[in-house]
């Protein structure tokens, strides 16, 4: 190279190299172009600036439990980004809120999906009955949202990255991210009502008792009617409201994905107590026995994938003229594209990539019957510019069909 | 199908602005635009060779919460690259949108903004066209509900948002670029395809090219392109204002 052979003629001149790092810092952009598209006189093959391929996600490692004073915990590390989700249960009592008497449901309504769904105990009849109940319980699921029963909150005022000072009120960012968490929670309907419900079941005294007394042969008979009479007075007395919080400890790009597979696997290691209401103190009372806490049981398993898209034109945007048209657009092949119209979707973008790139792809992708069955879309988002569309959007989403196996195993490991 | 009214500069002391009522879904925002000015606090260290613009949502009943935020993010992005922010007096300054939703049903913690995404897209491209502000195109908006039945029903009430399975949300630039995507609820991808067809001809109507290269936009089912009803607006405007100058003999 020319300047390594000037500096064998000169004894010590002044270094006209830059190291990598400084040429990173320098150019950016351009330093991720280079790494992109290499001259093909180099014969290196296009890769990012941190090594991976266009399409790969960073190394993706989950662990639970971790947190002992919380009710479900999770550590979730992608690359350098890490999240750390607790989620603690705290008892709501329907006396505090305000207007539980009046949107109080019928107890003959409710009481026989819970009763269903209390039978169920396997997850493939489970899954048989989500479909049939689908459409009864559709009712029961708006509890959650009505009296917030799930309130994350998320929080990078750690000191995860220099832009956000430790102890700052929280910024625009976290304040979205905690938005995104808790409408996915609302629209996925990850966590049943049932679940979070404390019920309070009055015991029957009187009439079946006396039959009791008069008829002992007929008590077989007549015992499954008095369950039913039983079921018809139960009464929801108090809910369980899940406080999920996650901290970023460290931010190196792609915040959302981390935290939504921290909230995951938290929520997959929770363990509520069992709770009933204790007529004579007047009080709901939890078991200290860990064999009777019950693990929440989530509807299916919505993993996130974040993309964004890295053009070559770093004007591209401002110069009014060059953007063609849609349709002139699609003729181009990504084969076909040349020069500045070259342009890159880069899958879990780090800090560096996030920072020169506008366009932003998420998608939330789910499978029907725990991955056998077909890739359900829960929520799919893109905005910030015009290089995806409907032909790129469907790349992406079969990208994030493949990223749930791979997430659905790190999650069921840990 | 009732098509969304709107009016320009309707407030006389700020650089644009713009109220937009949408009967279908009920929503009614008044937005206004200034720019470009001078932004308190040094900015030129974040991209010293852009306009910053910033986006602030003011809901009509409650406080300002993280619902707003987010939204405000999503509009943020989504104009930043359409503003010409390197244009000459733009570098280093700031567009500052201020929308703040007058009418129409409010959103509760944790619910979607998705309802209103349109028509607050609307009133900012609108306020920003009236203070002249420099963009590299223009785009219209809509939003689509879907129930289970498959039935995409377009621009729902909030009580029909509040039913259908899933809701999605498509703007498209006046060249026909996708230019946001938001949809939430299950769904297949074959849905969002019907969705994403449905929404560009309520945008931009059947495209039909003439042989000389020009594209009309015809009418459908639909009724006007909301393209078309956008580029009225401001065309009505327009003449308005120079109706000394048309009409002198």
């Amino acid at each position: 190279m020319a300047p390594a052979a000037a500096a064998a003629a000169q004894p010590a001149p002044p270094s006209l190299s830059l190291p990598p790092s400084q040429f990173a810092r320098l150019q950016p952009h351009a330093y991720l172009l280079a790494h992109l598209s290499p001259p093909p006189s180099s014969n290196q093959p296009s890769i990012r600036a941190n090594g991976r391929a266009p399409s790969q996600f960073r190394v993706t490692s989950a662990n639970t439990g971790s947190l002992t004073h919380t009710n479900g915990s999770a550590v979730v590390r992608l690359g350098d980004t890490t999240a750390v989700c607790g989620v603690r249960a705290e008892i709501l009592h329907t006396e505090d809120i305000a207007s539980w008497s009046v949107s109080r449901p019928t107890p003959a309504s409710s009481s026989p999906t819970g009763n269903k769904r209390r039978k169920l105990t396997d997850s493939t009849a489970k899954l048989s009955a989500e479909s049939e109940n689908k459409e009864e319980d559709g009712d029961d699921e708006s509890q959650i949202q009505d009296f917030s029963l799930l309130v994350p909150n998320l929080s990078l005022s750690t000191g995860c990255a220099p832009g956000f000072i430790p102890g700052a009120p929280p910024s625009a960012l976290a304040q979205s991210l905690s938005h995104q968490i808790l409408t996915l929670l609302h629209s996925t309907r990850l966590v049943r009502a049932e679940d979070l419900r404390i019920w309070y079941q009055p015991p029957n005294l009187g009439p079946e008792e006396l039959e009791r007394h008069n008829e002992n042969e007929q008590m077989d008979v007549d015992a499954p009617q008095g369950e039913v009479d039983l079921e018809k007075n139960k009464e929801i007395k108090a809910f369980w409201v899940l406080y999920i919080d996650i901290m970023i400890i460290s931010l190196a790009g792609n915040p959302f994905d981390a935290a939504w597979a921290a909230v995951l696997a938290a929520l997959r290691d929770t363990k509520l107590a069992r709770a009933w209401w204790d007529v004579d103190n007047e009080m709901v009372v939890c078991s200290d026995a860990v064999s009777e806490a019950r693990k929440l049981s989530l509807r299916g398993l919505p993993i996130s994938s974040t993309f964004c898209v890295f053009e070559a034109d770093a004007a591209s945007g401002w110069r009014a003229v060059v953007i063609p048209d849609a349709e002139e657009e699609k003729e181009l092949d990504d084969s076909t594209r040349k020069g500045i119209q070259r342009r890159w979707v880069l899958a879990d973008p780090d800090g560096y990539e996030e920072g020169l790139s506008q366009e932003r792809i998420c998608v939330v992708v789910d499978k029907e019957q725990d991955g056998k069955g077909k890739t359900v879309i829960m929520k799919l988002e893109k905005n910030g510019g015009w290089a995806v569309d409907t032909k790129e959007l469907k790349t992406l989403v079969d990208i994030s069909a493949q990223r749930w196996e791979d997430l659905k195993q790190i999650l069921e490991q840990c | 199908m009732v098509g969304p009214t709107a009016s320009l500069t309707p407030l006389s002391r700020a650089d644009g602005s713009a109220s937009y009522q949408c009967p279908s879904t009920g929503s009614n925002i008044l937005g206004s635009v200034n720019a470009p000015i001078e932004l308190p606090g040094r900015r030129d260290a974040l991209r010293p060779e852009d306009a910053t613009v910033e986006v602030f949502v003011k809901p009509g009943t409650a406080p300002g919460g993280v619902g707003e935020r987010y939204v405000e993010g999503i509009i943020k992005n989504m104009l930043t690259k359409l503003i010409l922010g390197r244009e000459k007096g733009y570098a280093r300054r700031g567009v500052v949108i201020t929308l703040a939703i007058v009418g129409g049903e409010s959103v509760g913690r944790g619910d979607s903004y998705l309802t209103l995404l349109p028509a607050l897209l609307h009133t900012a491209l609108l306020a920003l066209l009236s203070a002249s502000v420099p963009l590299s195109m223009t785009f219209s908006a809509t939003v689509l509900a879907v129930d289970a039945s498959g039935k995409i029903t377009r621009e729902p009430s909030p009580k029909e948002a509040a039913t259908a399975t899933s809701l999605h949300v498509f703007a498209f630039s006046s060249n026909g670029h996708l230019l946001l995507s938001e949809s939430q609820g299950p769904f297949e991808f074959k849905t969002w395809e019907n969705v994403h067809q449905r929404a560009l001809a309520i945008c931009h109507g059947t495209l039909a090219r003439s042989s000389d290269g020009d594209v009309a936009m015809a009418e459908d089912v639909d009724g006007q392109p909301l393209e078309g009803a956008l580029r009225e607006v401001v065309e009505d405007k327009i003449h308005l204002d120079y109706a000394w100058k048309i009409d002198a003999p």
